[in-house]
């Protein structure tokens, strides 16, 4: 499990994170979310040793991540990197060998994940010969080649058609299915509702909301109840005390109530309207737990 | 969707894997280094160019010697004596004449047309050349004919034989000094020019490397499994292997050349000059290395390098001169000075040491101090270099590097 546990982190006078704290399981994809400068990619760095928590710390299997374990972790950061001009294949090979991979390793794990992004051909070219989305696709490489035990990747979908999206997603899940922790952050909440077993919110540099995304669907409190009743007005919903209508438009009603136990008081009101055609609870998209949960 | 609990490490073969250790590491990063020069056109390029200057200018000195001190001087009529008193003055000036006797005028001056001479010495009288008489050659000459004509004029008006051996001075010198200094000095000379062309050479390209990392933000990859020193480390040594490759197949050509062409005719003495500068060398490249790296980890743009590499730039220069300077007068206060500061000493010293006038323990006192500096600068420079390495935009203060923190 990889854990973080109470990070704090200032710089200056700006508190940045704020008794940060949260986990990753094996074979759980966890998505990071928080708007700019929430703190997403100072926690990554943290979990990397390229900043330094004034406090708390990040643990990999009860242990204290330090150098040793940080050659199991992949990590893709924020800001895009690698050799311009060294070729590709090479590239990956060195990254391989200095997380500890022998040669023979090192060269079959690069060369194996070049031909699966359809690379293999420009294997000997230099990094800056590849197109923009080529050399992400070099980037994400970097940090798969040592095949890790931990997966940190900081926005890898940004910047990637959604092919190279659905190549990703793919090589993701081969990797959790193997019992990889994968840590990742994004702006695509969309995406991280499909992928992610876990999210996170981070908002001020606080954990907002952390678990599962069911979890976090249960926990929420404006859960709407929907009601679509095809040619009627909705001065029905209007008229129920217990209920609050968050939207009303052409015979579709988004109701909250006080109370969720009473939906059936709901529905004999609804019908007692007029023909209802569809009624339930809608589960609230990430967009809208986010949303909730940064405002809160 | 959560997996198993039981589910300890990801599922990977790892019979493939090694223990990492820092000097695995360290070796690592700098195979990169020496490969990545190896094929980079305008690390050969600059290379080959310096070997061929260098080369070159042994070369030049060879034509040069050689042009000079090789004379054929053409005979006709004047006293038998005349041809051994030619070889004998020309010896005295540093000429090596070859001297050989023509049947008459005409013959001499076809000789000397033909270029088969430099000169032709018609009856003890006249001279005959093509366009201009060698200076030298003109007063070992005019010595050689006065020399004999002279003396056979005295035997004729009953001067005594005995009377007309020539009366030699016998030198007896302070210092002293031979063939072998001088052909020391000319050694060190070049050897010292070698260093400083070598030292600013790769001190660029290893300040070069450094910002290209930070530039193209590699380094945020590098750092997560490597350690800053290990970086600093490999590239010193990958650069440094290449430099002292490279140095010495500069001397080897050099030194070889030199030998088979005369330039030295006293092969010890050079070698061990050379010895002694490749030494200096390793001591130097460790220092200017650490400090250009140091100075090219305070920028994150190529455009912005030299600017902060002059300081630097200008020390070298600085010892250069001042090396050049300890050549004309060794025993002076600021050659002895400067051959013990640091950054300064690989260059000075050798030319103090060529000149013969340094005791053992001075060259152990400069070697001590510029170990103390090489130490000095990776702590210091390391501590910089660790804190400036993540730091992005403008240039860092060395203060800011000092102070900020750093990756472990």
């Amino acid at each position: 499990m990889l854990e973080f546990d109470g990070l704090r982190k200032s710089y200056g006078t700006n508190l940045v994170l704020d008794d940060v704290s949260f986990s990753v399981h094996p074979g759980q994809m966890y998505g990071f979310c928080g708007a700019n400068g929430a703190g997403k990619t100072t926690t990554m760095r943290i979990a990397l040793g390229l900043a330094r928590a004034d406090a708390g710390e990040v643990r990999w299997q009860q242990r204290t991540v330090d150098l040793e374990v940080r050659r199991r972790i992949g990590y893709m950061p924020e800001e895009r990197g690698l050799y311009p001009k060294m070729p590709v294949l090479e590239q990956l090979e060195y990254f391989a060998r200095l997380h500890g991979m022998n040669v023979a390793a090192a060269r079959a794990s690069a060369a194996a994940l070049l031909d699966g992004m359809g690379l293999g051909e420009r294997s000997k070219d230099a990094l800056e010969k590849l197109s923009l989305g080529n050399q992400q696709r070099v980037q994400l490489a970097a940090a798969l080649v040592s095949n890790p035990d931990v997966l940190i990747l900081d926005e890898p979908f940004s910047g990637l058609d959604p092919t190279g999206v659905d190549a990703l997603a793919e090589n993701l899940a081969e990797r959790r299915s193997r019992g990889v922790p994968v840590l990742f952050s994004s702006h695509q909440l969309d995406l991280v509702e499909r992928l992610c077993d876990a999210v996170g919110i981070l908002a001020g540099g606080k954990i907002v909301a952390s678990g599962t995304v069911d979890q976090l669907r249960e926990a929420e409190a404006t859960r709407q109840l929907r009601v679509v009743i095809p040619g009627s007005n909705g001065g029905w919903a209007h008229a129920l005390a217990y209920a609050r209508v968050d939207s009303d438009r052409s015979g579709e009603v988004l109701l909250r109530l006080d109370d969720p136990n009473r939906d059936q008081d709901v529905l004999a009101a609804a019908m007692a309207a007029g023909p209802v055609t569809q009624f339930g609870w809608r589960q609230p998209t990430l967009v809208e737990i986010f949303r909730e949960a940064v405002a809160a | 969707m959560t997996a198993p609990a039981t589910a300890k490490t990801a599922s990977y073969d790892r019979t493939g894997d090694v223990r990492m250790s820092s000097s695995r590491t360290v070796g690592l990063i700098a195979r990169r280094e020496i490969l990545t020069r190896l094929r980079d056109k305008g690390f050969i390029g600059s290379s080959i160019f310096i070997v061929v200057l260098i080369l070159g200018s042994v070369v030049f000195q060879v034509l040069l010697q050689s042009g000079a001190s090789n004379v054929s001087v053409g005979l006709t009529g004047g006293p038998q004596q005349l041809a051994a008193a030619i070889r004998e003055q020309a010896d005295a000036l540093g000429l090596d004449a070859e001297v050989s006797e023509y049947d008459d005028e005409a013959a001499a001056r076809r000789a000397v047309e033909s270029e088969e001479i430099d000169a032709a010495v018609i009856n003890a009288e006249t001279v005959l050349v093509n366009e201009s008489l060698n200076d030298n050659l003109g007063v070992a000459l005019t010595s050689a004919v006065n020399s004999v004509v002279l003396a056979q004029r005295l035997a004729e008006a009953g001067v005594e034989p005995g009377l007309l051996r020539p009366v030699s001075l016998s030198v007896s010198s302070l210092q002293p000094a031979d063939d072998e200094s001088d052909e020391n000095a000319l050694v060190t000379f070049v050897s010292i020019m070698l260093l400083y062309t070598l030292l600013i050479f790769f001190g660029q390209f290893i300040a070069q490397g450094v910002v290209e990392e930070k530039a193209s933000r590699v380094i945020e990859v590098l750092l997560a499994t490597v350690k800053p020193w290990q970086l600093l480390a490999g590239k010193i040594i990958g650069l440094g292997v290449l430099a002292f490759a490279q140095l010495l197949i500069i001397c080897a050509a050099g030194l070889g050349g030199s030998i088979a062409f005369d330039v030295i005719t006293v092969p010890g003495a050079a070698i061990v000059t050379v010895v002694q500068v490749l030494g200096w060398f390793v001591l130097g490249f460790v220092l200017v290395a650490a400090l250009f790296a140091v100075c090219g980890v305070l920028v994150s743009r190529q455009e912005d390098l030299q600017t902060v590499l002059l300081p630097m730039t200008l020390i070298l220069v600085a010892a250069l001169v001042l090396a050049i300077t300890a050549g004309q007068n060794p025993n002076g206060t600021l050659a002895k000075v400067t051959s013990f500061l640091p950054a300064l000493s690989p260059m000075v010293m050798p030319v103090r040491v060529s000149a013969g006038t340094v005791q053992w323990w001075e060259i152990a006192l400069a070697i001590v101090l510029m170990v103390l500096a090489i130490v000095a600068a990776v702590r210091v420079g390391g501590r910089i270099y660790a804190g400036a390495l993540l730091r992005k935009g403008g240039r860092v203060k060395i203060k800011d590097a000092l102070t900020a923190e750093r990756v472990s």
